[in-house]
């Protein structure tokens, strides 16, 4: 029964969809306010019908109503609750529904919190949002619908959840990754919105630059646990592997950085218009195609829903439908924007547009990447494949150009600046981070190896010029350090995110040079040693926990004959999928990480093991992390705030200069 | 004005590229694997070095293939395509067909570090071939998937039809049924063994 009512529910959020996408789009059009009012009450009506059907669903995998064919196969009666709830977002029906209602909530967030926003442009926003989401409800109900039912037939027991997916981080990373996702639809009607009007100027960027933070942080977040956790679950050591749709999350993610500094460029010169906005669509647009590339099963990924025809055909005709229509619409609008600001070769505006470029042709390479493959066999060619060489010789030429942009420009002013200004401070920190890189690394590693050299020269270059650019500013030069809390927060956010880019790449370069693995064959008490640390193998048990079965093995990690952990590496069966899993052991620390995987026992008794030390991995995502609080901290920028209530003021006035408005505040 | 279209040329870029990818894209999703020839005709069967499934310590290796035409079929038990040319194989081999079995393991991928539960696995395919009728004179397991990747192998069941001097005759992706056989394998097979 309540299934039931989850997809009425939906329908009916399907209903006040085309309503939304409709009504404000027109009141809008003809000027007509009740029809644009509509538009909130519209949009909340979406959400919740949205949250409703979710709830019905979780509700279904909570009460192991197993004549739905979505719960039957991706949970069991066994299955731990906490996994019985994650398991919604498990498959695809389950994730799409995750994904609309995150959608939804989108919208409401919209809704309730743009009062600062003129009504005509928050109609269009959310009318453009509103016909966005008719197109995912009319895919989950006609081709994917969650709550599909095996009446009369239906099995007594589930086929579980699939073990990869029975683990903390599947709690928080679809949800995150979907937010981020999502949340680009927002800056997308923003910019559609603004099409519209054909009014694109800096108070565009300054509504709709929030938003993207927003959604830039979420992404982050996404993508940092994702790494995470492909580091840890699936046993595999590594923290990126070029998969397609890891490929699918990365194009978005350095479409919308590049954003949020073309945004910080339109915000304060008024100038680039015409290419945030292009970034703006692309962002979204980028995260529909991911969203093709991972539910039509044209790619060959670990994330890969079943494949479907069907659907890839639909989700296609609906990418093409909503981004053709934005890049027509883009086309013949943007061509006819001009801006007259003048600015020289060695200003901040040049130096950012420099940033775009690169980011840009990050994001053109990993798309060539990861849909050259498929032209290449459509073409005829034969099948090739690219992997993840040749995504780091090309990464590794494009990183120090962008690390050096990253140095430059929060150095150097707008509009103009001379070299000299800017050389010593320039030179000084090279010559700095020279020295110590150089020095960290004879002291601390074996050899010197050219890429983490490369590597933490830059990052530490990276580090030494954003704090100089720190200390140039006026408050603080005048103050001191007492003076940091009134740096802004959009000041704050450059200084993390490159900051926090910088501790990112230490984790990279130091991890991909020294990181060392073994493979061996160990009796019990045997002892085998690895970059100093000495592992002792003490031995297996038979394990049996709630939903499987299998063996943990014991090592112990000493250096130089101290103590450094115990760590138990585990080998499961699922009962219920008959699915051998391997639950790595990983002692993580602030330098290295040891990471072990039990491997297959041998007749003799012993087993084999695989042991990895893997310097600094730990700072990659400490990095990641770093960079989102940045984010948050600009959404937490009290200039918006001002922003909105001075412009709370004004919209007031208006009101009470024309009575005939209802516009509620 | 002129100015002006050649403009909007220049702000059509962006859809002109994604229109172009849409094209593909519709491509790709439509495009069948089975379409493609196999590269593998006329060609050598690689090299290798693998156990035995079933066997400890027995290997297997090229030369033991040869001297007689046989069938090369790659299949797993996760493979419900397989269950259903199971009965007709074992059929195809009371005629007195050789068949050899590659077996395809999908749940372990050695690219990601895992190894098989062996004891298990042989139980299962021991259940499996009593129900369903056993067709091969032996299993090689190819744990490493380098036999398969070798052959071009893009999924299970797949046949290769092989002559006594191991070159590749026939790649038959998709499951053996008397209307394939008949079709694709009977003449060439019964010529192939009259030369013999």
């Amino acid at each position: 029964m309540i299934p039931q009512l989850g997809y009425l529910s939906l329908t009916i959020a399907l209903g006040l969809a085309v309503m939304l996408a409709i009504f404000p789009l027109w009141g809008a059009h003809r000027g007509n306010i009740q029809l644009m009012n509509s538009a909130k009450a519209l949009a909340l009506g979406v959400f919740f019908f949205t949250a409703l059907s979710l709830l019905a669903l979780t509700y279904a995998f909570i009460v192991n109503d197993f004549t739905i064919a979505y719960v039957a196969t991706h949970s069991s009666s066994l299955t731990p609750l906490r996994y019985r709830i994650t398991a919604v977002w498990g498959g695809h029906e389950g994730s799409f529904l995750l994904w609309i209602f995150i959608f939804g909530l989108w919208m409401a967030a919209v809704a309730v919190r743009s009062n600062n926003i003129p009504l005509i442009m928050r109609s269009r926003v959310l009318g453009v949002m509103g016909f966005v989401s008719i197109g995912f409800y009319l895919f989950i109900l006609l081709m994917s619908n969650p709550f599909e039912t095996l009446l009369p037939y239906f099995p007594i027991e589930g086929r579980d959840l699939n073990p990869l997916l029975q683990d903390f981080a599947m709690i928080i990373h679809p949800p995150l990754l979907y937010m981020g996702y999502v949340g680009l639809s927002v800056c997308f009607a923003f910019a559609i919105a603004a099409l519209m009007t054909g009014k694109l100027d800096a108070t565009w960027a300054k509504w709709s630059r929030p938003w993207a933070m927003a959604a830039w942080m979420f992404l982050t977040l996404g993508i940092v646990i994702g790494s995470w956790w492909a580091y840890y679950e699936l046993g595999w050591g590594g923290w990126w592997f070029w998969d397609p749709v890891e490929n699918a999350s990365l194009m978005p993610w350095l479409v919308t950085t590049a954003l949020i500094h073309s945004f910080a460029v339109t915000e304060k010169r008024g100038i680039f218009k015409s290419w945030t906005v292009l970034l703006a669509i692309a962002g979204f647009s980028l995260s529909l195609l991911g969203t093709f590339l991972v539910r039509s099963g044209i790619v060959v990924s670990v994330h890969a829903f079943a494949s479907d025809p069907d659907r890839g055909l639909f989700i296609l005709a609906f990418l093409f439908v909503v981004i053709a229509s934005s890049l027509a619409l883009y086309a013949l609008k943007a061509s006819h924007m001009r801006s007259y600001v003048k600015y020289t070769m060695f200003s901040r505006e040049v130096f950012l547009w420099g940033n775009n470029i690169i980011l840009t042709v990050a994001t053109m390479v990993v798309m060539l990447g990861t849909f050259l493959p498929m032209i290449h066999k459509e073409i005829g060619l034969g099948s090739i494949s690219i992997g993840s060489p040749f995504f780091t010789e090309i990464f590794s030429y494009l990183l120090p150009p962008f690390a050096l942009l990253l140095v430059i420009t929060p150095l150097i002013r707008w509009k103009q600046n001379r070299f000299d200004s800017v050389k010593k401070p320039l030179f000084i920190a090279l010559v700095l981070s020279v020295i110590i890189g150089l020095g960290l690394l004879s002291v601390g590693q074996s050899f010197v190896d050219n890429l983490a050299l490369m590597g933490l020269i830059l990052s530490i270059w990276i580090g030494i010029s954003t704090i100089q650019a720190v200390l140039k500013k006026k408050p603080v030069q005048a103050q001191g350090f007492a003076a940091l809390k009134q740096l802004s927060g959009s000041e704050w956010a450059m200084v993390l995110g490159h900051l926090g880019f910088a501790v990112a790449i230490i984790g990279m370069v130091m991890t991909s040079s020294y990181g060392v693995e073994k493979d061996v064959r160990m009796r019990p008490g045997q002892t085998v040693n690895l970059a100093g640390y000495d592992f002792n193998f003490v031995g297996v048990k038979n394990i049996s926990v709630e939903n499987y079965t299998g063996h943990a093995g014991t090592v112990k990690v000493s250096y130089d004959g101290k103590p450094v952990a115990t760590m138990v590496a585990e080998k499961r069966v699922y009962i219920v999928q008959q699915m051998p899993m391997t639950e790595a052991a990983v002692d993580a620390g602030f330098t290295r990480d040891l990471f072990v995987a039990l491997g297959e026992p041998f007749d003799d008794g012993s087993w084999a093991l695989r042991i990895y030390h893997k310097p600094f991995i730990r700072w990659i995502w400490f990095g990641g992390l770093i960079i989102a609080f940045g984010a948050l901290c600009a959404m937490m920028d009290r200039r918006y705030r001002l922003r909105r209530k001075t412009l709370s003021q004004q919209a007031l006035a208006e009101q009470t200069a024309t009575p005939q408005t209802q516009e509620a505040l | 004005m002129s100015e002006n279209k050649r403009n909007l040329w220049f702000f059509l870029l962006p859809l002109a590229i994604f229109l172009v990818l849409v094209v593909f894209l519709l491509l790709g999703l439509f495009s069948n694997p089975r379409e493609h020839d196999s590269a593998q005709i006329e060609k050598k069967l690689p090299q290798f070095q693998l156990s035995d499934l079933m066997i400890d310590g027995k290997r297997w290796q090229r030369e033991d293939l040869l001297g007689e035409t046989f069938l090369l079929n790659v299949w797993g038990t996760w493979c419900v395509t397989c269950d259903q040319e199971l009965p007709y194989l074992t059929e195809l081999r009371n005629q007195g067909v050789k068949i050899v079995g590659l077996y395809y393991d999908q749940e372990i991928d050695p690219d990601f570090g895992e190894s098989m539960d062996i004891t298990a696995l042989r139980a299962e395919v021991k259940d499996k071939l009593a129900r369903l009728g056993n067709p091969y004179q032996f299993n090689i397991l190819d744990d490493t998937r380098e036999m398969l990747l070798d052959l071009g192998v893009t999924g299970a069941p797949e046949t290769f039809l092989v002559d006594k001097h191991g070159v590749i005759k026939v790649h038959h992706l998709g499951d053996i049924n008397p209307r394939v056989w008949r079709s694709k394998f009977a003449r060439l097979y019964s010529e192939l063994k009259a030369g013999q």
